[in-house]
């Protein structure tokens, strides 16, 4: 047994060096030309603009990746955070991060330039990066589209049972709840969020890409999805998915000239108030605000330019042009609280 | 009972209860969140939803701890019991499903039985039936459907502890049975199995009131829904983790209970062991039946999910992703094998010395530590960032000295804050195996090294140690597993520019690209599939 024992010992002793290798491996600390960012957006869609930003600066960027919990660590590692740049896919976080006093005020004559006010902090902590509208997607033969042009027009008890969503408390349909509260005010905004409830066709679920399924599958008629999902369900690689969209109406909603226009939520980002690299962050920021960045997120995922200086990618551009909601994107934010409690009571 | 393992009240204890805080510690930070202003969020939940988050996580747990005791003890019973052909295939394949992140299994099962998926479509295409309002088909996305899902990937921590309890009863008890005429099953194999079929079922049960990806797929609206829309959706971390130390309170009540309601039996071993329990023979008809009870849970857990996903994989295969894939294990490896290490290290250290002191205080402080498991993983890593971000505090003040010239290293955002949140949610995994090894082991071994005056570390190293190896070991490749499957804490905490496999086929799975996602997926269960192995080997020895 001593034996044995006395055997391990050399092991414990390689797996300490293997530990401490680990852990150096991980702390090499960044140089002056690199940036770290917190990403709300999955690698695989981030990716292809980083590599056009450091081909452009020469500026290395490393990335974290998660979808939920980022304004936490920035906050808990606070002074010693390593994080320059924060970039998300909404607007609810990307508030969060402002409401906790994360984020640094930045004077920046191109994104002052390039980015539309009411898509920006008054304090000019974050900015919109691309748009995309919460858009009504229907069936071709089983609705005629003349019949919904408004958001509104969901909770007609006419369509009892041919609606489907993904579950409200998501943060796409948060905003839209938030959205019509700005329009409706609370009573009335409750009362539409009943009605779309009742006419649901199955229990919330899915993501966007369910519903169009749904749709296919014939389990309902009319379902609430991000322009994007449109676009990248039509030129998807999978010939079933190309299937499932053949079929829709695609409806900019509330466009009357005297209605408000669709709900828009933006993807956005802003610099870490502790960066130790606040120029290099700012610049990654201006360099997703410019023309190249701005028609690569058109490309690659089907998303609208904010720069007003940039056309939306052909593509997109087909589907129309479309009045937007021109609310500050802000208030969608601070009504978040409201539209979550709204969408528990009426269990969307 | 004057008498102690341990002579004097010395250092062994002290760096137990060290131990135990450090572990404990990110749970107290959310202890501490948890005391801030909740803003009336508590009335409105109460006038909307918290009732029917209660109902349907209490539902959905029963559900998955009764299908999973049934599938565990039925096919743990019938291995040891019986002996057919192809039973140690049987015994090799029970555990596989061991290998499969329950959310994966979810996508993969969503994709085969909805309206479209193929069973759907075969169905159709042979009745003739042609809308969904034709025909009843059960919903995957329900409670119903998540029992189902989270079951039969997680029988197999039940199957594995029932199975190595059934093994080790002792032969002379089973006489006893067999000359009154009783059932050798209800009266002395499951009762004496009971500890380890209970740590089965609190594992279980952890697992599943702190899963999200599951029922975030299939929108069932349990606590830990509810803990990430009160957070998220209201902004309000204070109340989330209020919720989450509620339903933290909830399973830590069950638990006691049960332990409670066992603390006066004794379930160790004093008479001589035998090793080969005696088998059945059985006629080639109930051998049939037999097999065919063991493979429902081994389809429904490990080879339908698989073969969907391997026929997901067909269809859009690239050579380029392999090449990155590989980068990607080889990081996997890394923290699975340094995680399971150190938890069979602290697990095996916690259970030994604290069960031979014998101070209470001292093994409930030790219990408690092992009791991250039944937090979301987001929740933890939540409670690990706070503390990781106050010691890197207490860092910047000792630097701040000005009698220190080299630069601060800060742990924020390096391995060693992800391995240790591995250490503070898996404690249980590790610990839980040891203890019901130890359980098992008659302490009468360790008086007499004792005796013999041999020192405590010793004993310990000598006597309790070798007897539990095998307990110890499967704790430390169950860890292994549950560390490549780990995904909420793996993606918060891990350092820049990190991918593991979860985190990597995440990113495609939350979007719902299940094309893209299948192949990593499929690399996950077979990674996991390795210790498994090993497990298997271990336990048949």
């Amino acid at each position: 047994m001593r034996k044995t024992i006395a055997n391990l010992f050399p092991f414990y002793l390689r797996v300490l060096l293997f530990v401490i290798y680990g852990i150096f491996q991980s702390t090499t600390a960044s140089y002056s030309t690199e940036i770290n960012i917190y990403s709300h957006r999955q690698p695989f869609l981030i990716n292809p603009f980083l590599e056009a930003f450091t081909r452009q600066t020469g500026i290395k960027t490393n990335v974290v990746y998660s979808t939920k919990g980022l304004a936490q660590r920035v906050k808990s590692e606070g002074e010693n955070s390593p994080a320059d740049v924060i970039l998300t896919v909404d607007i609810g976080r990307l508030h969060v991060y402002s409401d906790m006093k994360l984020l640094a005020s930045i004077e920046s004559d191109i994104l002052a330039k390039n980015v539309p006010n009411h898509l920006k902090s008054h304090d000019n902590t974050w900015f919109g990066l691309s748009k995309r509208s919460r858009i009504i997607v229907v069936a071709k033969s089983r609705v005629a589209d003349s019949k919904i042009s408004r958001v509104e027009d969901l909770a007609n008890p006419e369509w009892k049972g041919k609606i489907c969503s993904r579950p409200g408390s998501h943060v796409y349909n948060r905003a839209l709840m938030a959205s019509m509260i700005a329009a409706l005010g609370r009573e009335k905004a409750k009362a539409w969020a009943t009605g779309l409830v009742a006419n649901l066709a199955r229990r919330p679920q899915g993501n966007d890409r369910a519903q169009v399924k749904a749709i296919f599958e014939g389990q309902c008629d009319i379902a609430i999805i991000n322009n994007y999902y449109f676009g990248k369900l039509k030129y998807s690689e999978d010939p079933n998915q190309r299937k499932w969209v053949e079929n829709l109406i695609l409806i900019f909603p509330n466009q009357d000239s005297n209605d408000r226009g669709a709900h828009i939520n933006i993807s956005g980002g802003g610099v870490v108030k502790h960066s130790k690299n606040k120029e290099a962050a700012i610049r990654l920021l201006e360099f997703l605000s410019e023309k190249q960045a701005q028609e690569m997120y058109g490309k690659i995922n089907f998303e609208y330019p904010v720069n007003p200086r940039v056309k939306p990618y052909e593509i997109i551009a087909q589907w129309g042009n479309f009045k937007e909601d021109q609310l500050p994107i802000s208030t969608i934010a601070k009504l978040s609280m409201d539209a979550q409690k709204i969408i528990d009571s009426v269990g969307w | 009972m004057s008498l102690k393992l341990i002579a004097k009240p010395n250092y062994w204890g002290t760096s137990i209860a060290f131990l135990s805080i450090i572990i404990f510690f990110p749970i107290v930070a959310l202890v501490g969140v948890s005391f801030g202003d909740s803003d009336g969020i508590w009335e409105h939940l109460f006038q909307t939803v918290l009732l029917r988050y209660i109902v349907t996580t209490t539902s959905l747990m029963g559900g998955v701890v009764i299908l999973a005791l049934l599938f565990g003890i039925t096919t743990a019973w019938i291995v040891t019991n019986y002996d057919f052909p192809t039973k140690n295939l049987i015994d090799f394949i029970l555990i596989l499903p061991a290998s499969c992140p329950a959310y994966l299994v979810a996508y993969a099962y969503t994709d085969f039985f909805e309206y479209a998926g193929p069973l759907q479509v075969g169905l159709r295409s042979i009745t003739g039936w042609e809308t969904a309002s034709e025909y009843y088909f059960p919903e995957i996305r329900s409670v119903g459907g998540a029992i189902f899902v989270l079951a039969s990937v997680l029988y197999p921590y039940i199957y594995l502890l029932a199975r190595t309890a059934f093994l080790n009863t002792p032969e002379s008890l089973i006489e006893v049975t067999s000359i009154y005429g009783k059932s050798k099953f209800w009266n002395v194999s499951l009762p004496l199995g009971r500890p380890a079929i209970m740590a089965g079922v609190a594992l279980v049960s952890m697992e599943v009131v702190s899963d999200f990806g599951t029922v975030e797929y299939f929108s069932i609206q349990t606590l830990t829904l509810g803990i990430f829309n009160v957070w998220i959706g209201m902004n309000n971390l204070t109340a989330a983790s209020q919720i989450s130390l509620f339903t933290f309170l909830f399973i830590f009540v069950l638990l006691i209970t049960e332990i409670k309601s066992r603390s006066n039996r004794r379930f160790n071993d004093t008479s001589r062991r035998q090793r080969n329990p005696k088998t059945q023979k059985v006629s080639t008809k109930k051998c049939l039946v037999l097999i065919a009870i063991c493979l429902i849970p081994v389809l429904c857990g490990f080879f339908i999910p698989v073969m969907i996903l391997i026929g997901n994989v067909g269809a859009f295969f690239k050579m380029s992703d392999l090449s990155e894939i590989f980068l990607i294990l080889r990081n996997t490896v890394f923290v699975c094998l340094i995680g399971a290490i150190i938890i069979v290290a602290v697990s095996t250290f916690l259970a030994t010395v604290a069960f031979a002191h014998g101070n209470i205080i001292l093994q409930r402080l030790a219990n408690i530590a092992a009791s991250g498991y039944a937090f979301p993983g987001t929740m933890l890593a939540i409670g690990v960032l706070i503390s990781a971000g106050l010691v890197d505090k207490l860092i910047a003040y000792l630097f701040s000295f000005d009698f220190i010239f080299f630069e601060p290293t800060y742990i924020s955002g390096t391995l060693t804050v992800l391995i240790f949140a591995y250490l503070v949610r898996y404690l249980a995994v590790g610990y839980g195996a040891t203890m019901s090894g130890l359980t098992r082991v008659s302490p009468n071994l360790s008086w007499a090294s004792r005796t013999l005056s041999n020192k405590f570390s010793t004993t310990v190293m000598k006597v309790s140690i070798p007897l539990i190896k095998k307990s110890i070991v499967a704790g430390g490749l169950l860890a292994f597993v549950d560390i490549a499957k780990e995904l909420p804490m793996t993606l918060l905490l891990r350092p820049f520019n990190f991918e593991t496999l979860a985190t990597y086929t995440y990113q495609f799975a939350h979007d719902e690209l299940m094309d893209q996602a299948s192949l990593p997926a499929l690399i996950i269960i077979m990674f996991g599939l390795l210790p498994v192995i090993l497990l298997n080997k271990l336990l048949r020895n």
